[in-house]
Formats: structure tokens, C-alpha cells, sequence
């Protein structure tokens, strides 16, 4: 039997969330950007081990400030995607500041780090960036290429099982 | 009336649905999207999946803003607000379609959020190049410091092989090769000017100067150099440029210079002129126009707008020498002062540089500034030989400056290898002068200069202190006299500029001495 889970996706706009959704469940990804308003919500079910996971992926608007997120999209999540544009610093020069809002919030609810769009940046660049800022993001993904989205889930799926 | 109103706007707008702790439908009105009855709702979107964790909670309503659900292929927002009646161990669900409204909100957003990202990318691109160019005038600052050294040598061991006895031969060999040693020394100096004014460190130090004595210099020394051409030169200035203006000489001298330059370089016949005129009579500020004017190669069209750029030249194929910076320096000297430079250009028939910026007039037109009396050179008996301390730590500097002062008799030298050394020499010697270089291992020149000054022996403390060194920046000028040093002076060295320095510094001691 499957069991379901909440992921929601956070971040400030513009970083790929909704991107790295598509890709990840449609397989799909489009250059042109549109901006998500409230919320967007799709699911897709993985296998980890022989444990079918149903993901129910919460892809909530943008915003620069945590604080300002409603709480009714964060309640009940089993897990939180943090998504950061890896050529935009703006996107997580504040990332400590809202991990703290977010562990203060919600202190059960693990908060997984991703950098999207790596296929615009220099990795090596980035990451001494990333280090400067002691920012350890979990992955560097890109849903244009598709590179880690599939792994991220899946990982995540597999953490929040463990977790269970 | 207005309960009707009321009502149909509700019935239009809005879905009530209520489900039991397992989400099946156990009503709904079916309004805007249809369920049924006996279904599961979980089946009908992913967001009734999420919400029936919350059938459990103690929490009896929770609302939920803008749900984007797909309906018929038409995406809809709706606000949902649960509640929930644990007593009932049922839930019930009031949707309400606020579509046209979010959608005008959306049109909104995408163009503010747009807006922000492209001014986010700007200013990333904006801070790359700025890492790119701090990184590039870094690089340009010590290769340039880098190949000032050894080439200070060269010139220098030119300087005094030209002194020795050389048949025509040899002297004709060694003038090609102290030319060269200079273009060289000219296109570091570029180097550096370049790195400087991108680095934002070059300041414009604007000072009351007889423009009207500067341009006759000028002229004269171009009109020979046309001359050696078979090249006409002709000046022209107008009657309402003021002879003393307040401007910064080096840097107007350094654009004219490149300017003329490059006008008799690249000019194999005809004529170059230097007009200089305003339009204004006005007593504190002018506009002032210059125009260098050229018969030469002139530049097509495709290369006039990359001119400006650093390391461009019209001929690649060597056949004038340079670095190619010159112009750079000057469009970048120009906005530097505050004016603009354009051409004009036709090729194989010429080119006309113009520049025009809006420089001060001097109040006072009339009164040559006292100039300071200059410290005439006294000779100096042999008897009265005077002691002079080198510190240098480089083995080749060390040896031009011995072979320098060998052909001195009045003069001894000492050498120390680093400022520690120069103390303790201070300490055991008697000196009339201290030589200076700046950068030395284990003590450094400013260091050792400190040091002096604050020494306990009134001896030691005011002996005159010339810097000797490769850097040319206005900053280490300042640090020098910060740290009490009397006189600066660049290598590659001008001899008869050194020993004139030395000379004048050991009078101006002596005096000071005299009347302590």
C-alpha cells in the first residue's frame, strides 16, 4: 500500500521551483518563465526499496522572506525543499536567515537544500561562493538538463520513510 | 433584493463539499467542479490528498488562499476553507472560485517578479566583471611592477655604457637599444596608467598652469619630430584661450602626447595640426576644444568604434609599434577630467581627434608664480667627500648604482641589503644621505624610514631619506612622505635627476643643520 507524503517546495521566485516540479513529474521544462501564484499542487509516486511513495509536492509562491509564507501550505509537510538559483547570490545570500525561521516554525520538519540552474554557473565558482556563506546545499541541479532532479526526490522520499 | 444578489453569487462562486474522516463525498453542491457522491475527493486533485491528515487534528478550520485546480482543462484558483467536525467525524469543504482575481494579481506579479530578476542578473553580471577587472588590474599592476625592475637596470647599464668608449658603431647599436629599452618603458607606464584609472585609483590633481608657455613647448619639440617626417606642423590657438588655466598638466600633457603621437606615426605625408580654441570669454570656466588633426592613414569605418579600446591599433601588422593603449588612456583621461573625445576619420586621407572639456581659469592671468629658488648645485671639494647609504637588496640595482657613483668623487657609497642592516650601518657609520629602495626583505623602505625618523639620535633622525623605486603609484608617493622620507624617485633612474636630488637634499640638510 502507498503511503503519501507533503513535500513543499520553498524559495524566492524565479529560482526554477516550479521547473524542477515539471520536470520531475512530466518530464518536462520550458525557458519561458511564469510566475506561480498561491499554490500549485502535483504528486507522483516513487519506489524506494519495494515501498511505492506517493509525493504530493506543494509548489508555493515565491518570496524572499519566510516569514511571510502561509501557514496553512507549510502545515503537515513531512519535508521541506529549499530551492535557491545557483546564478542568482540575491536568492541565498538570506538562506541562513529563513532556515533559522524555518527550523524555529517547524523544528521536526527537515529542510533539504538545492541549487538550481548549475548549468548556468560555474560549479567550482559557485561552491566557493556557497562556502563563503557556509552554505552546504544538499544538491546542485538543473531542471533544464534534468541533472539531480529525479535523484533529489527520490532521496528525499527515502529520508522522510526513514523519518517515519 | 440584495439576499437574492447574494445568493447567486454564491451559487455561482462557490462549492460546498463535505466528506467523512476517509474523504469519501457525502455531499456536494457540484457548483464548480463535479464530484460524486460515494467517491473518493482524494481521487479529484492532489490537494484533497494533503488535507485529510488535518481530519485528525484538534484544529477544527483552516483556509487555504489561492489553490491552483485544473477544471475542465481550465485552470482555476480557488480559496478553500475546511472545516472540520471531529464530534461528526466529518469535514466540510467551501470552495470559492476567485479566478479573475487572482489572474489579474498574476499579470501583476510576472511583470514586477520579471522586472526584479532581470535587474538581480544585471547586477551579477555587473559584479563578475567587477571581480574580472579588480582581477585584470591586479595582474596588469605587478607585471608591469615586474618588468619595471630589471628594466630600470637595463637602462641604467645603458646610461653607462654610453659613457664609455665606444667606437660609432658600437654608440649606434647601443641608441637602438636604449630606444627600445624606453618603448618599452613607455608601454609598462601605460600599463599602469591603464590599471590605475580602471582601478579608480587615478586622481585628478587640478593646479593653476601657464597652458599658453605648455603649448609653445609643445609645439616646438612636435614641429621637429614633423619635421624628421618631411611632415608640415602647424599650431593654431585661439585668441580667447587664457595663458594661465587651473588643470591638471600631467593628464592634458599625457592626452596631447599620444594624441601627436599617433598623428605623426600614423601619418606618412602632409600636414598635422593642433588647434586650440573656445567659444567663451567667460573669467572662472571654459569650454576648451583641441583638435589634433591628421593627413595620415586615417581609420574605416569598420575599426572607428572599437578605437577607444584598449589594445586596438588600426595596423596589426607592426609596422608602428605600441601597446595599442594610448587612446584607451585618452578617452579614459578625458571623461576622467569631466570632457568627451570624438574622431572623425576617412581612410587614406586622415583624422581629427576632438577633445573638449570644461576646465577653470585661472583669477589670476598676469603674476608668474614665484618660482621656488632653486638649490644651485655646489660643487663639492674632495675633501669634503660625502657618505651616502645605499638600501637595496637586488644585486643588479646594487651594481648600477656602484658603477653610478664610481665616476662621483664626491661622493662614497655604502650598501646595505635590507632596512635592518641600514640601521645597524646608521648606527656604526656617519652618513650625509640615505638611498632608499622601498621593497626589501626583512625590513621594507618604509619600515626603515620610520624608524630613522624616531630614533633617539638627533644624527640619525634628520638625515635626508630619498626613495628609490619601481612603483610609481601616487599612494606609495603619499606613504613615502607619511613616513618622513624628503624626496621620491622612479627607477628606471635618471642619473643626472639623482645625483641633482642627492646634491639638493644634502645642501638643504647642511642649511637646516646651520641654522639649528
Amino acid at each position: 500500500m502507498s503511503v503519501s507524503k507533503k513535500i513543499v517546495l520553498l524559495g524566492h521566485f524565479g529560482v526554477g521551483k516550479s521547473s524542477l516540479l515539471r520536470r520531475f513529474v512530466e518530464n518536462t521544462f520550458s525557458e519561458n518563465y511564469t510566475v506561480t501564484i498561491g499554490v500549485h499542487i502535483m504528486k507522483k509516486e516513487v519506489l524506494i526499496g519495494n515501498q511505492p511513495v506517493t509525493l504530493i509536492i506543494w509548489d508555493v509562491e515565491g518570496t524572499d522572506d519566510f516569514t511571510k509564507y502561509r501557514p496553512s501550505y507549510l502545515l503537515g509537510a513531512s519535508a521541506f525543499i529549499y530551492v535557491f538559483d545557483a546564478s542568482r547570490k540575491v536568492t541565498y545570500s538570506d538562506l541562513s536567515y529563513n532556515l533559522d525561521h524555518l527550523s524555529e516554525k517547524y523544528p521536526h520538519v527537515p529542510v533539504h537544500i538545492i541549487g538550481n540552474k548549475v548549468d548556468l554557473v560555474d560549479v567550482e565558482a559557485l561552491q566557493q561562493a556557497l562556502n563563503e556563506q557556509n552554505i552546504q546545499a544538499d544538491y546542485l541541479s538543473s531542471a533544464k538538463t534534468g541533472e539531480n532532479v529525479e535523484q533529489l526526490f527520490t532521496d528525499v522520499a527515502a529520508q522522510m520513510l526513514k523519518n517515519a | 433584493m440584495l439576499k437574492s444578489l447574494q445568493e447567486e453569487f454564491l451559487q455561482k462562486n462557490t462549492q460546498v463539499i463535505v466528506v467523512d474522516q476517509e474523504a469519501k463525498v457525502l455531499d456536494t453542491t457540484n457548483t464548480l467542479m463535479r464530484v460524486k457522491k460515494d467517491t473518493l475527493l482524494t481521487d479529484y486533485h492532489p490537494f484533497f490528498y494533503s488535507i485529510t491528515s488535518l481530519f485528525d487534528q484538534e484544529k477544527a478550520s483552516h483556509y487555504f488562499y489561492c489553490v491552483q485546480i485544473e477544471v475542465l482543462s481550465k485552470q482555476c484558483f480557488f480559496d478553500i476553507r475546511v472545516h472540520i467536525d471531529p464530534k461528526k467525524a466529518e469535514a466540510v469543504l467551501f470552495i470559492i472560485d476567485l479566478t479573475d482575481h487572482y489572474k489579474s494579481v498574476h499579470q501583476i506579479k510576472q511583470v514586477r517578479n520579471e522586472s526584479i530578476i532581470d535587474f538581480n542578473m544585471a547586477q551579477e553580471l555587473n559584479n563578475q566583471l567587477e571581480v574580472q577587472r579588480g582581477f585584470k588590474n591586479k595582474f596588469l599592476a605587478n607585471v608591469s611592477h615586474e618588468i619595471r625592475t630589471p628594466l630600470n637596470s637595463i637602462l641604467g647599464f645603458i646610461n653607462v655604457l654610453q659613457g664609455t668608449a665606444l667606437n660609432r658603431e658600437q654608440l649606434d647599436l647601443v641608441n637602438i637599444i636604449k630606444s627600445s629599452s624606453q618603448n618599452l618603458t613607455a608601454i609598462v607606464d601605460d600599463l599602469l596608467d591603464i590599471s590605475k584609472i580602471e582601478a579608480g585609483r587615478l586622481e585628478i590633481k587640478n593646479k593653476r598652469f601657464d597652458f599658453r608657455e605648455y603649448l609653445d613647448r609643445l609645439s616646438a619639440t612636435y614641429a621637429l619630430q614633423a619635421e624628421e617626417k618631411r611632415l608640415e606642423f602647424t599650431v593654431e590657438i585661439g585668441e580667447k584661450i587664457p595663458k594661465f588655466l587651473v588643470i591638471d598638466h600631467l593628464r592634458i600633457n599625457q592626452i596631447l602626447v599620444n594624441l601627436l603621437d599617433n598623428a605623426i606615426k600614423y601619418s606618412h605625408k602632409g600636414r598635422v595640426t593642433l588647434k586650440v580654441f573656445t567659444q567663451s570669454r567667460n573669467l572662472r570656466k571654459i569650454p576648451l576644444t583641441i583638435e589634433v588633426i591628421d593627413q595620415g592613414i586615417g581609420i574605416d569605418q569598420e575599426h572607428i568604434s572599437t578605437i577607444f579600446d584598449s589594445f586596438t591599433q588600426i595596423e596589426k601588422q607592426g609596422l608602428f609599434g605600441g601597446s595599442g593603449l594610448g587612446l584607451s588612456i585618452v578617452k579614459q583621461l578625458t571623461e576622467l577630467m569631466g570632457g568627451q573625445i570624438t574622431v572623425e576619420s576617412t581612410k587614406d586621407k586622415g583624422s581629427t581627434f576632438r577633445f573638449t572639456l570644461d576646465v577653470g581659469v585661472s583669477h589670476d592671468q598676469k603674476r608668474k608664480k614665484i618660482e621656488k629658488r632653486k638649490t644651485a648645485i655646489e660643487p663639492v671639494a674632495k675633501t669634503d667627500r660625502k657618505r651616502i647609504l645605499l638600501g637595496e637588496d637586488v644585486e643588479v640595482n646594487q651594481l648600477l648604482l656602484l658603477k653610478l657613483f664610481a665616476d662621483r668623487k664626491e661622493y662614497s657609497l655604502d650598501i646595505a641589503k635590507n632596512g635592518e642592516q641600514v640601521l645597524k650601518f646608521l648606527d656604526n657609520y656617519h652618513y650625509d644621505l640615505i638611498l632608499m629602495d622601498l621593497t626589501m626583505p626583512i625590513m621594507d623602505g618604509f619600515d626603515t624610514a620610520a624608524r630613522i625618523r624616531s630614533h633617539s639620535n638627533k644624527r640619525i633622525n634628520k638625515l635626508p631619506i630619498i626613495a628609490l623605486t619601481a612603483r610609481r603609484s601616487d599612494e606609495d608617493r603619499e606613504a613615502c612622505k607619511e613616513v618622513g622620507m624628503n624626496a621620491y624617485l622612479t627607477k628606471p633612474l635618471d642619473e643626472d635627476l639623482l645625483f641633482g636630488t642627492i646634491q639638493k637634499q644634502i645642501n638643504k640638510y647642511k642649511r637646516k643643520k646651520d641654522t639649528d
